[in-house]
């Protein structure tokens, strides 16, 4: 084999398995755990979040309930902006140390922690603090990672009236126990942004023209991307100029956690934080017309702990 | 071969050096990044303070002493000691010219002749006249500049390019063995040697084909751009001419032997083997190559022989000098009958901290250092919209990046001050343009669908896009709350984060211009009445 034929040959075999479509089969619905007719939803206050993490998932049944040996956990917290712990845009980097820090000891084999940002993806881990609050672990099965262009998979969203198709975050999806973050702030098209659209920080594609519809959007989502546990930071509300706030002026600290596993219940209660109701929400409405979760805070059982 | 390893020649020395110092700016081109903090610590803008060119023409534009450009001097008082070491030893350009020599294949060897090698000497006195009358053009030619604009703008982002197609490929389709090799790989990759994400550039192909070009020049005459063109080796053999050490050899005496005159690339050694001291970049072939070893880098002695037709000296005969002075005094004249001198582009959007616009262009170096650095990949090269000389100059393109808020690495990196270096309360209250709507196409207003997605991600702490809510009947009939938003003016910034994010396809329906910026010179424009 000559020079000149062997290039040909690479060329062509290459060019071969380039052309075949690639294809990642994701089961395009994780399936829904039976939500209880009435969701247990734990609420608890404390200034030692490490402490306060703990206390909030006991009613649950502790973190060992959600993360069992052996399992890749993904803690999806609220990393979109730019902005400081104290000015309330992202989950507190202490809170989502505590979460990872549990999963671990509940024998995680993995713990991925990613978003996808609004602002520049290293300025948001940086400045979240939460980039550090996982090197601060110092375990190498806790994974705080940038978004890898590679893994967003398209995904068909059989039950979504919105949305039908949308590119996901692969580790979102074949995970073993996604945990969900949010932190709860003011959002001006949203009005509040809470679990449901903290979800848009695991998806790909133009994000921006969601907010067309993006009650029903979120709750589409909602229909695949399924938490096992919902954990909202309320340590920090921010009250007017979100999603990413930057006035000191705007944030109230109430050193709030809330937990529950029904995502709607736990968007449906933290509302009431704010002085609103879960029906102001359009997410919260539209997920639980979908059935992916109760909305009534009379059909809640509020544990404080 | 019986020698020992530790006994180099001259030229593997020099070859070395130049490796050496390649490496060290390739580490600085490649550590001009955000790196976790706000503050940067080394960056490639070392070198172009220490690039005396550049320095003088930006100080004879600006007619002003640049500290930031000071340590030029240095470079200037080391030539003077020993000569032009700059171009042969620690010119990366140089070295990249040096290195490529193999590839782009050698000129058909000839006796060399010292050739048209004034031009370098008239384009530099045209570009320090030019500069110095208004038209600030040094940019265009200096090495380094040339050199990391193709760097910036085209080969790194084409090197990222690859990577990312090669290792997605093995990422998607390769078995996962592969994977545990590929995936370490990659990452260390991305670690090290490519930019954080994937960026694009302004004027990437020309600045790739100026790099090219220079290095292609080789294939004509060893060193082509260095003999002939760059301006910088033409400041530099000024004070070569005088320096206190230099290279001697030969002597007329050597007989028919000419291997010195045969290997050096930049023909400075004449027919009596008389060394130019101001071509001579000290690269040692001839020390190395002598069979006699006559070749010897010492202090300057006594009177040097009699030049001759190679010349010790530039050689530039008084019309062509009287022109170049002339040109470059002339061609200023040109400008203000250009339209932009009555009204400047409104999308010419300059980085926060830069200098009123004549300044500006007076003191930016083309460099393109604040475009490598800029997080948001917001900062592009301007084509003519600021004029022929505003080439390369740095402006903000919206719709493919903005500002980023809280970030002021532009300021920190601009070797020449021509972006003010800014604290970042400071740099957050620049204005450097005003955002506003397009009604007819902005989705509440002009089919009644929700959307903001401008107002959520405007920076401000008191955000400059607002909304007013209003109840619309939407086609299908519903009665909805519609989110109106609109700009405060005395709040937006211009940083363009609405325009990038605006989710339409094509063009933003909020568009940033520079009206309303805050530097101290406006733009010109329309003068009212």
């Amino acid at each position: 084999m000559n020079r000149r034929q062997f290039i040909r040959d690479v060329l062509l075999w290459s060019a071969g398995a380039t052309l075949a479509v690639p294809r990642l089969t994701i089961p395009a619905e994780v399936r829904a755990e039976e939500l209880p007719a009435s969701p247990l939803l734990a609420v608890a206050k404390g200034e030692d979040y490490a402490a306060l993490v703990t206390r909030v998932l006991q009613p649950l049944g502790g973190m060992g309930r959600f993360v069992r040996a052996g399992d890749r956990v993904v803690v999806k917290p609220n990393i979109g902006w730019d902005r400081s712990p104290e000015q309330g845009a992202n989950t507190h980097p202490q809170v989502v140390q505590a979460v990872v820090r549990q999963a671990l000891a509940a024998g995680a084999n993995k713990v991925l922690v990613f978003d996808r940002t609004c602002n520049e993806q290293r300025r948001c881990y940086a400045n979240s603090g939460i980039e550090r609050a996982i090197a601060e672990l110092n375990d190498s099965r806790a994974v705080i990672e940038h978004i890898d262009q590679r893994k967003f998979v398209p995904v068909e969203i059989a039950k979504g009236k919105a949305l039908t198709r949308w590119e996901i975050y692969k580790d979102a999806l074949d995970c073993d126990c996604y945990i969900n973050v949010p932190v709860a702030k003011h959002h001006g098209l949203s009005r509040l942004t809470l679990g449901l659209k903290n979800t848009m920080g695991v998806i790909g594609g133009n994000r921006g023209s969601i907010h067309r519809d993006l009650g029903q959007s979120l709750a589409d989502l909602a229909t695949v991307v399924r938490p096992r546990l919902t954990l909202i930071d309320a340590t920090r509300i921010l009250l007017d100029n979100g999603p990413q706030g930057g006035n000191l002026a705007d944030v109230r600290r109430i050193d709030t956690l809330i937990a529950s596993v029904d995502p709607v219940a736990a968007d449906a209660y933290a509302t009431t934080l704010f002085g609103l109701s879960p029906a102001d929400i359009a997410s919260t409405v539209a997920a639980h017309k979908m059935g992916l979760g109760e909305m009534a805070l009379d059909r809640i059982n509020v544990v404080e702990a | 071969m019986s020698r020992s390893i530790l006994r180099l020649t001259s030229s593997t020395w020099r070859a070395l050096g130049q490796t050496l110092f390649l490496f060290f700016f390739l580490a600085l081109f490649v550590k001009t990044d955000y790196a976790g903090v706000d503050e940067l610590n080394w960056a490639v803008n070392l070198l172009f303070r220490i690039d005396p060119f550049l320095a003088a023409a930006a100080m004879l534009a600006a007619k002003t002493v640049i500290a930031l450009m000071l340590p030029a001097l240095t470079t200037f008082g080391l030539t003077l000691l020993f000569g032009r070491f700059f171009c042969g030893w620690v010119c990366p350009m140089g070295s990249l010219i040096d290195a490529s020599r193999r590839l782009v294949g050698r000129p058909v060897a000839s006796p060399p002749r010292p050739g048209r090698r004034q031009l370098k000497y008239l384009l530099l006195l045209f570009l320090l006249t030019a500069a110095c009358f208004g038209l600030p053009l040094a940019g265009y030619l200096d090495p380094f500049s040339i050199l990391v604009r193709g760097l910036t703008f085209s080969l790194q982002p084409s090197l990222d390019h690859a990577a990312t197609v090669l290792f997605t490929w093995t990422y998607q389709q390769a078995p996962a063995w592969v994977n545990t090799v590929t995936e370490p790989v990659y990452a260390f990759l991305r670690q090290t040697v490519l930019p954080f994400g994937d960026k694009v550039y302004g004027l990437s192909l020309l600045s790739l084909f100026l790099l090219l070009a220079v290095l292609g020049l080789s294939r004509v005459e060893p060193r082509f751009f260095c003999r002939k063109v760059c301006p910088l080796g033409a400041l530099l053999a000024l004070p070569a001419r005088f320096s206190l050490l230099r290279l001697r050899g030969g002597t007329a005496e050597c007989g028919k032997c000419s291997q010195c005159r045969m290997v050096c690339p930049m023909a400075a050694i004449g027919e009596s083997r008389e060394i130019a001291a101001g071509e001579c970049t000290l690269c040692l072939d001839c020390v190395s190559q002598c069979p006699r070893s006559r070749f010897g880098y010492g202090i300057k002695r006594g009177a040097a022989p009699a030049s001759n037709g190679n010349g010790r000296h530039p050689n530039l005969s008084r019309r062509a000098m009287l022109t170049s002075l002339a040109a470059g005094a002339l061609a200023p004249l040109a400008l203000p009958s250009r339209t932009q001198a009555r009204h400047g582009d409104p999308l010419l959007i300059r980085p926060p901290g830069a200098l009123a616009e004549p300044d500006f262009l007076d003191y930016c170096l083309r460099c393109g250092e604040c475009m490598k650095v800029c997080i948001g990949n917001a900062l592009h090269a301007t084509w003519l919209e600021a004029g022929l000389e505003g080439m390369f100059t740095p402006k903000l393109i919206g719709r493919l990046g903005y500002c980023e808020y809280n970030c002021t690495l532009c300021g920190q990196i601009c070797p020449s001050g021509a972006i003010r270096k800014l604290g970042k309360s400071e740099k957050q209250a620049v204005v450097i343009g005003l955002a506003h709507f397009d009604k007819n196409r902005c989705l509440p207003y002009a089919s009644a669908t929700p959307c903001i997605v401008c107002e959520e991600h405007c920076p401000t702490p008191d955000k400059a896009i607002k909304f007013k809510e209003v109840a619309v009947d939407t086609p299908k009939g519903e009665q909805i709350t519609l989110r109106l938003p609109y700009v405060v003016e005395n709040l937006c910034i211009g940083c363009g984060i609405c325009e990038n994010k605006c989710p339409l396809e094509g063009e933003a329906a909020i568009r940033v211009t520079a009206a309303g910026e805050s530097r101290h010179g406006r733009l010109p424009g329309p003068e009212g009445y």
